[in-house]
């Protein structure tokens, strides 16, 4: 007791502000999912009935906007988690190139835009994107909305996402590969393999830890995206870019009145497909190490 | 050099190497530039008078370089206070990095140096819960801050990030590798523990704590979602959630120069951080990984 009293100075401030600001509202938010709620009276306390209305009630407006939202997130998600992905790995091995020189400059390039804001970042891309002034339409020869009309909405936040995206995955495999021992690769091309093959074989099964952790870090971070689509299209056109979180941010905190409940519904949803895919990666990473 | 005792190349080897050595460096050159023509062209475009966007049509650089659309942000005389965004960025991002540092190597001393009943078993826990998606956090956080009266307070994002896990781990692990020979000397000459942590400990622990610094403060400064939901006053806010209003902006040319003398304004700060203490980013994400080789 004494013991633990003498530690509180030191762990104490976290403990405190982890009750508060961490354990607190994970509890209090599987609590309100449960009920019906507008973040001012007393939440309603109503079972299932959020859960029940956003799957399966079709007439129900939240349904919906949870399927649409979902399924704008997973199209996010099953295009740029590959690109988050294959991008910096490629960079990553030419960077290691021992003849290459100037590799610190080039990862210093790719790296910047990921300190930038996504607001600030957003607003030079929908600079570049932009009909009359923007170098791309102008350098093409194009005149293209590539804001307001599909399949160019979607462009433009893959654009940004990768543009902000792929510095920290790219540090992360270059310090990887560049631990990869080179007495393999010397065996490897000994046998005849070439820089292909050798990449597939001794670099990619070498550097399986980091690339299984990014790949879990990178989807649970693409399932979270907001900012892209809040500031390049507004989730438009048609709501056709809305993804899960504007639609859980607009329902508690929106113009109208908040339905904060409702909206923690869909945010315990999404947490659950989260955890489930999180699950999924983290047994085939064990599987991976192991074997 | 290396090549030359494992498998001789041939001429041909040789060729297609230099050939290959080409193709990098021009593949890598173009993807740089296209990396940086946004930030460029940004830059450029706020250099340029609000005639010359209205009327002169595409051009990369400006015909002339003026500084007008930064002085209206400096004087204040843009319809959007944007240098107090600014301002309340810097002090929130600021505050918050200084005092996650304290935190963090508080507790990465109490959970490293301590003994007391449960001391592991109670930090795997925290670590366990941090995992859950922090989704389900969103709205009843937002309740929180409400019940503190914190909404429209730097305090909304100052506080509530310090209770994160994730620097703990980071900094215990370092700790962890400090060895105890020296802590035990320092006991032996009559030192406590707070003596211990601020004499011993903080100087040989300070590369990880300047990490823990440089992302706590460029994580608070590119915070979006959280600062559009605490700030509704307009004067309170961080330059993140600012820039959100400006975006109307873009439907009048002759605002665009100061809209991207904002978004230049915003970029400045965790940029110059970044060439400032580069080596510190870069062996950070390791040492975050857990992955130094």
């Amino acid at each position: 007791m004494r013991r633990a009293l003498r530690a509180a100075p030191f762990i104490g401030p976290h403990l405190v502000l982890f009750a508060v600001f961490g354990l607190l509202p994970g509890v209090y938010g599987l609590y309100i999912g449960f009920t019906r709620w507008n973040l001012l009276g007393d939440p309603q306390f109503v079972g299932l009935d959020n859960f029940h209305e956003i799957l399966f009630d079709t007439e129900s407006v939240f349904h919906d906007q949870f399927v649409n939202g979902l399924v704008n997130t997973l199209i996010f998600v099953a295009v740029s988690v590959p690109l988050l992905i294959v991008i910096p790995l490629l960079l990553a091995a030419g960077l290691s190139r021992k003849d290459l020189k100037g590799a610190g400059f080039f990862q210093g390039v790719f790296y910047i835009p990921g300190l930038i804001s996504v607001s600030a970042g957003a607003i030079a891309w929908v600079l570049m994107f932009n009909r009359e002034l923007g170098p791309l339409n102008n350098l093409l020869g194009t005149d293209i909305s590539f804001i307001t009309t599909q399949p160019w909405a979607w462009l433009t936040i893959f654009v940004l996402t990768v543009w902000a995206g792929i510095g920290g995955n790219l540090v992360i495999y270059r310090s990887a590969i560049s631990a990869v021992p080179r007495e393999l690769h010397e065996a490897a091309q000994i046998d005849g393999a070439g820089t292909v093959r050798r990449f597939l074989s001794v670099t990619l099964p070498s550097i399986r830890f980091p690339l299984l952790y990014t790949m879990v870090l990178t989807t649970v971070g693409s399932f979270n995206v907001f900012g892209q689509p809040m500031m390049l299209t507004k989730g438009g056109p048609n709501s056709s870019t809305k993804v899960l979180m504007m639609n859980i941010r607009d329902l508690a905190f929106g113009t109208g009145a908040s339905i904060a409940g409702m909206a923690a519904a869909m945010s315990m949803l999404l947490g659950v497909v989260l955890m489930l895919i999180s699950a999924v990666q983290f047994s085939v990473m064990h599987r991976g190490i192991r074997g | 050099m290396a090549e030359s005792t494992t498998v001789p190349p041939g001429d041909g080897g040789r060729l297609r190497r230099r050939t290959s050595l080409i193709i990098c460096y021009v593949a890598l050159a173009t993807l740089a530039l296209v990396w940086l023509l946004p930030i460029a062209y940004s830059i450029a475009t706020s250099f340029k008078s609000a005639t010359e966007i209205a009327y002169s049509g595409f051009s990369l650089l400006p015909a002339h370089w003026v500084a007008e659309n930064y002085v209206t942000l400096v004087e204040g005389a843009s319809s959007y206070p944007v240098l107090q965004w600014f301002v309340n960025s810097l002090v929130i991002s600021t505050s918050h990095a200084a005092l996650t540092v304290v935190v963090v190597a508080l507790a990465g001393y109490g959970y490293t140096r301590m003994r007391f009943p449960g001391r592991d078993a109670l930090f795997l826990t925290l670590l366990g819960i941090s995992l859950f998606p922090s989704v389900v956090n969103l709205i009843p956080s937002y309740k929180i801050v409400q019940t503190l009266g914190w909404v429209n307070s730097p305090l909304a994002m100052i506080i509530p990030g310090l209770a994160g896990v994730a620097n703990v781990f980071l900094v215990r692990s370092f700790m962890a590798g400090v060895p105890r020979e020296l802590d035990e000397a320092a006991r032996v000459d009559g030192a406590g523990d707070f003596r211990i942590f601020a004499q011993v400990i903080l100087p040989s622990i300070r590369p990880v704590l300047i990490v823990v610094f440089l992302f706590s403060f460029t994580g608070s400064w590119n915070d979006f979602l959280w600062p559009t939901i605490v700030f509704n006053d307009i004067e309170r806010m961080p330059i993140t959630a600012g820039l959100l209003l400006l975006q109307n902006m873009f439907g009048d040319y002759s605002k665009l120069g100061q809209l991207m003398a904002s978004a230049v304004l915003a970029m400045i700060p965790t940029t110059v951080l970044f060439l400032a203490a580069q080596r510190y980013f870069l062996s950070s994400l390791n040492l975050n990984a857990g992955l130094k080789g």
